[in-house]
């Protein structure tokens, strides 16, 4: 190799590694990417939620659907709730029941009531991937967690329409996938644990599979989160999320 | 007319025996009128007071959107500005205080519950200052100690609610809500106090805390979801609300007020279904004593049959002598009544302040939960002038039955009469 | 001095009528009314205790053994069996009747917005001998098993301005911890005796509460009546031995009387009660005596004219006693006759309390009948003469031991 040519390339990945020393990645940037990473076109998923209580377990299991940041639809596929779905749009959220003939609007303080006596509110449930909106980030440092480089940040709420004043989160530094998340109020009192226990890969990203959260002020009490099966940015009815949808 | 007063004087005294035994017997009819009537009324009373003091205060503001959305709690929709509309009603002269008033997950722990345990709680905030100006929680303390006014970390809890959970003075709880907006806080409260309030609504659920803590806690800004407002007890709540809210429109349109009768509209049948019962008993007192005063007045009327003969024989006009035994009988009368109504208001007195205590009953019954147990009288100046009119009024109403008999008779009849 | 002295006191009842049929007056009115109260009061507190056992308790009460440990958390799922421990405890000795509920929150969700109220679930067969459905349906007709239809309280519907054949989707919380909600056509408006009841229940069928909650075949739980004869207690002991050893089923089973809650609430009622009745003896006893004394000092010249023929203290005593006695049995029969026929009468028509008792949390009933008892009705008329022949005593004694000269010059 000529003397020309290897300066050459020194050159060139001398400026390819330049900026990755001049620019590191700052919290907002891997909220961004998490949030991309999180949210798709489409998505239909089947899952279950386990509960642990004072009263012992149980299962759910559900089918959801979702699109962009905002729409979701969750219908329960288990016994005792089947048929019961679950539609968030941009601005509100309904509940239906097979069994009634209206459909009941969830708003203000009937959002945070728990879905299925989980350790998870409606809210939870649907709440919006744009986490910056919310949160104001800043990036701590890095951590190992399950044998992941992670970074870890801290996201403080901007405005008090969010639940969870303050939120460490574990980010995988290669596949942005939120490993560990603790939900504290503004005094850090710790309030719930999200940890993802293993994860699956659609469509070249890392996304969460088993999920566990835990009720850190009530003992005993925990629900784990489960996809059966994932697909992403399929094709999914225009009216999917729709009120007269939601009846049939 | 002088004499004719004169000689009922003189024969009120002259017939010692027969006076008293009358003024007796109305005395006591008098006496059991006032007592029962006071004691239903107390009863009447006492929720209605219990109601107020502990639960309801007379008025209420709030805004008109938390109306709506009550069985919620919304801190959203709180009055923004309450110090305006307490400086109004300062300048009014009347009571009133603020409250905030939310639900939380209330979490016990092992270490001094002895077991983990969660439930959800109604949570009161107030202003130590100046609640008891509106709500009479100071009477009421059992044990440790009230609020402090800025309190941190200090809870006071009804004893019933304190007993069913097991909480003592000094344990520990966390509490776990939203605040204004729906962000989660979660704050350490140390029991301080347990109060015995008499309302058992509120004895079961009550759990309260200082305003401004709570302030800090759910980010409420100053905000409060209501000012409770004190009235006097005989003021008219419809016109007071009326101006209020006619004064409240220049502060805040959206503020509503709301007497305690909107507010408990359930507790207000309670109190007329009694009335129902109340009255049937109070009428068969009612008979009872009136018979009571009538036979013995007949009698001791019909007794003087000799007597009236012997005063028509020596020239005495019918008139005088009916007017005569009239004053006589209302004589007795009034003595009687005095003597009742003195009787009644010192038998109500007891009533009143000090009251029947039936908590003996429960002594040695394992009930779970202290019980209500004393039952107080109330005052009617309404009840007592009428027991004392009806008193003089029936007795010379009673009288005259007999003494125009004596005078249609002719007067040999009369002076043979047994 | 040898005369039948209760032929004397006879005669003089009627020597002077007047004086005589008063003082009778006397005593019946307050026999009357003594036992038109203790009647009214009986009433009260039997209607309270039927509604207590009727609505909410049974006579024995069987749950989950653990339910009440955690009532506050609603746990449905702590249930009972009811195929297997309904047959069983149907046939124990000493239970007459039987029936299962399902007590729920339920919130009505109207216009949008939350209420309150307290869902029922119940087998409207064999809850006849519990609650008389029939009889309260003010409107419409009773729900029919299997089918989406509702009972509702007549004050919950006029609070929210609810209509029959209206449609009202009721959320609650499952067996399983979940939500669910079901729409109910009301078919029913029922006017309750028990006024608190009335403005917060609805009734609904079994079987739809069952698949509303996820609570198939399984209750919260059985209420029992028992038998005449039986103790509610030695039932509940009887009962709850026999799941156990039957079905090893522990249960919290409680005559009504041990669920302190509900017997405390009659406890202070009964209180009230006596404390009622104790005035009304007090007061009658004074008109009683009162009356009494009267006639006897009105006669202080009589009685001296007696003296004055020699009759002895003693049996002057004896004789105003007797005539006192002769009269207080006329007055007291008289009293108790006219306060049986009130009490009959009002057993009949029934005291009508409906429009003041809306709303009422006492557990006591729209529209009293009171019962005749004739054990009540025996003892007031002892009672009064009793009192009346007693209160003769001082008066007389004194007349008695009064001189003779003294006695004659009394006007």
């Amino acid at each position: 190799m000529s003397k020309p040519v290897v300066k050459l390339l020194l050159t060139l990945s001398l400026l390819c590694i330049i900026p990755s020393f001049l620019f590191a990645l700052t919290g907002e940037e891997v909220i961004q990417k998490m949030d991309e990473m999180a949210t798709f076109e489409t998505s239909v998923s089947t899952g279950s939620i386990k509960t642990t209580d004072r009263f012992g377990t149980k299962i759910s299991t559900f089918k959801a659907w979702a699109r962009g940041a905002s729409d979701s639809l969750i219908e329960f596929t288990s016994t005792a709730e089947r048929g019961q779905k679950i539609l968030r749009t941009q601005s509100s959220l309904y509940l239906f029941y097979p069994d009634a003939e209206e459909l009941i609007r969830l708003q203000g303080a009937a959002l945070r009531q728990s879905v299925l006596g989980s350790d998870l509110s409606y809210e939870d449930m649907t709440e919006e991937k744009n986490t910056l909106d919310s949160y104001t980030v800043v990036l701590e440092g890095s951590e190992i967690v399950n044998g992941h480089d992670c970074h870890v940040l801290t996201l403080t709420a901007k405005k008090r329409t969010v639940a969870y004043p303050v939120q460490k989160i574990w980010v995988d530094k290669q596949t942005y996938l939120v490993w560990k998340a603790e939900y504290s109020t503004a005094q850090k009192r710790l309030l719930k644990v999200m940890e993802v226990l293993s994860t699956v890969e659609v469509a070249g990203r890392t996304l969460p599979s088993e999920t566990k959260i835990e009720d850190k002020m009530k003992r005993d009490s925990a629900t784990w989160m489960t996809l059966d099966s994932l697909e992403v940015n399929v094709p999914l009815g225009a009216n999917i999320f729709s009120l007269e949808n939601l009846t049939w | 007319m002088k004499f004719i007063l004169e000689l009922a004087a003189k024969n009120l005294l002259r017939y010692k025996r027969r006076t008293i035994i009358t003024s007796i017997a109305i005395a006591m009819g008098l006496m059991m009128y006032i007592f029962v009537d006071s004691l239903l009324m107390g009863a009447n009373l006492e929720s209605m007071r219990n109601l107020k003091w502990y639960e309801t205060a007379s008025l209420r503001v709030h805004k008109e959107s938390y109306w709506e959305e009550r069985m919620f709690l919304p801190l959203e929709s709180s009055i923004g500005d309450p110090e305006a509309v307490l400086d109004l009603l300062a300048k009014k002269g009347i009571a009133a205080t603020e409250r905030t008033v939310f639900t939380a997950d209330m979490i016990l722990y092992q270490d001094d519950f002895g077991e983990d345990g969660n439930m959800t709680v109604q949570v009161t905030a107030i202003n130590p200052e100046t609640d008891f100006s509106v709500y009479r929680f100071k009477d009421t303390l059992l044990e440790g100690r009230f609020l402090q006014k800025g309190e941190m970390d200090g809870v006071v809890l009804g004893s019933w609610f304190a007993e069913d959970i097991g909480a003592k003075v000094g344990y520990w709880v966390t509490f776990v809500t939203r605040g204004k907006g729906g962000f989660y806080e979660a704050f350490d409260m140390q029991i301080v106090g347990i109060v015995n309030c008499p309302n058992p609504n509120v004895n079961r659920t009550l759990v309260m805390m200082d305003k401004d803590a709570a302030d800090l806690y759910l980010g409420m800004e100053g905000a409060v979801t209501s000012i409770d407002i004190l009235l006097p007890e005989k003021s008219n709540l419809a016109s007071v609300s009326k101006t209020l809210q006619a004064d409240l429109a220049s502060i805040d349109p959206q503020l509503r007020v709301f007497t305690w009768e909107d507010l408990a509209h359930d507790y207000l049948a309670l109190l007329q279904a009694k009335q129902g019962g109340t009255g049937l008993i109070l009428f068969l007192v009612f008979i009872i004593a009136a018979v009571g005063v009538s036979n013995t007045m007949l009698m001791a009327m019909f007794e003087r049959m000799r007597e009236i003969g012997m005063m028509r024989a020596m020239g005495m006009k019918d008139r005088d002598i009916l007017f005569s035994f009239l004053f006589e009988a209302g004589g007795i009368g009034l003595v009687g009544s005095l003597v009742g109504v003195l009787l009644g208001v010192l038998a109500n007195l007891y009533l009143v302040n000090v009251g029947f205590d039936f908590g003996f009953m429960f002594r040695d019954m394992d009930i779970g939960f202290r019980i209500q147990n004393v039952m107080r009288g109330a005052w009617s100046i309404a009840t007592i002038a009428k027991a004392f009119f009806s008193g003089i009024g029936l007795s010379m109403l009673v009288a005259i039955f007999p003494i125009r008999r004596a005078l249609k008779l002719d007067i040999p009849t009369c002076l043979h009469h047994q | 001095m040898t005369i039948k002295l209760p032929a004397v006191a006879f005669r003089n009842i009627f020597r002077n009528f007047r004086r005589s049929m008063l003082s009778a007056i006397a005593i019946a009115v307050s026999a009357m009314a003594i036992m038109a109260l203790l009647a009214l009061l009986e009433a009260m507190e039997s209607d309270m205790a039927t509604n207590l056992v009727s609505y909410y308790t049974g006579e024995v009460r069987i749950r989950h053994e653990s339910f009440e440990q955690y009532e506050r958390y609603n746990p449905l799922h702590l249930s009972l069996d009811m195929d297997e421990v309904l047959p069983l405890v149907e046939k124990q000795e000493g239970v007459r009747a039987a029936t299962e509920r399902i007590n729920f929150p339920a919130n009505l969700y109207l216009n949008g917005k939350n209420n309150a109220a307290l869902g029922v679930g119940v087998d409207f067969a064999s809850e006849e001998a519990f609650i008389d459905f029939p009889s309260l349906v003010k409107e419409g007709r009773l729900p029919t098993e299997g089918s989406n239809e509702m009972l509702i309280g007549a004050l919950l519907a006029r609070d929210l301005h609810l209509n029959l054949g209206d449609k009202v989707t009721v959320l609650t919380s499952t067996a399983l911890r979940g939500s669910n909600a079901m729409t109910f056509q009301i078919v029913g408006i029922a006017s309750f005796p028990v006024g608190g009841l009335n403005a917060k229940v609805l009734y609904v069928p079994l079987d739809r509460a069952q698949y509303l909650l996820r609570m198939e075949g399984q209750v919260q739980e059985i209420l029992l009546l028992t038998e005449d004869g039986y103790k509610e207690r030695d039932v509940a002991a009887s009962v709850k031995e026999l799941l156990q050893t039957e079905l090893s089923l522990q249960t919290e089973t409680k005559a009504w009387k041990d669920l302190n809650a509900m017997y405390s609430l009659l406890s202070i009622a009964k209180f009230i009660y006596y404390v009622m009745g104790a005035i009304f003896f007090l007061l009658g006893s004074t008109v009683i005596i009162n009356t009494t004394m009267m006639v006897i000092y009105e006669r202080m010249r009589e009685i001296g004219t007696l003296g004055a023929l020699g009759m002895q203290g003693k049996e002057l005593t004896r004789l105003f006693l007797l005539e006192g006695s002769f009269i207080s049995i006329i007055g007291s029969t008289l009293g108790t006759i006219a306060g049986l026929i009130i009490v009959f009468i009002l057993s009949k028509v029934g005291l009508n309390f409906t429009e003041a008792m809306s709303g009422v949390d006492m557990e006591i009933s729209s529209i009293l009948y009171p019962q005749v008892n004739f054990f009540i009705a025996l003892f007031v008329w002892v009672y009064a003469i009793i009192i009346a022949s007693l209160s003769t005593l001082i008066p007389s004694r004194r007349a008695s031991k009064i001189q003779i000269v003294e006695a004659l010059r009394y006007v």
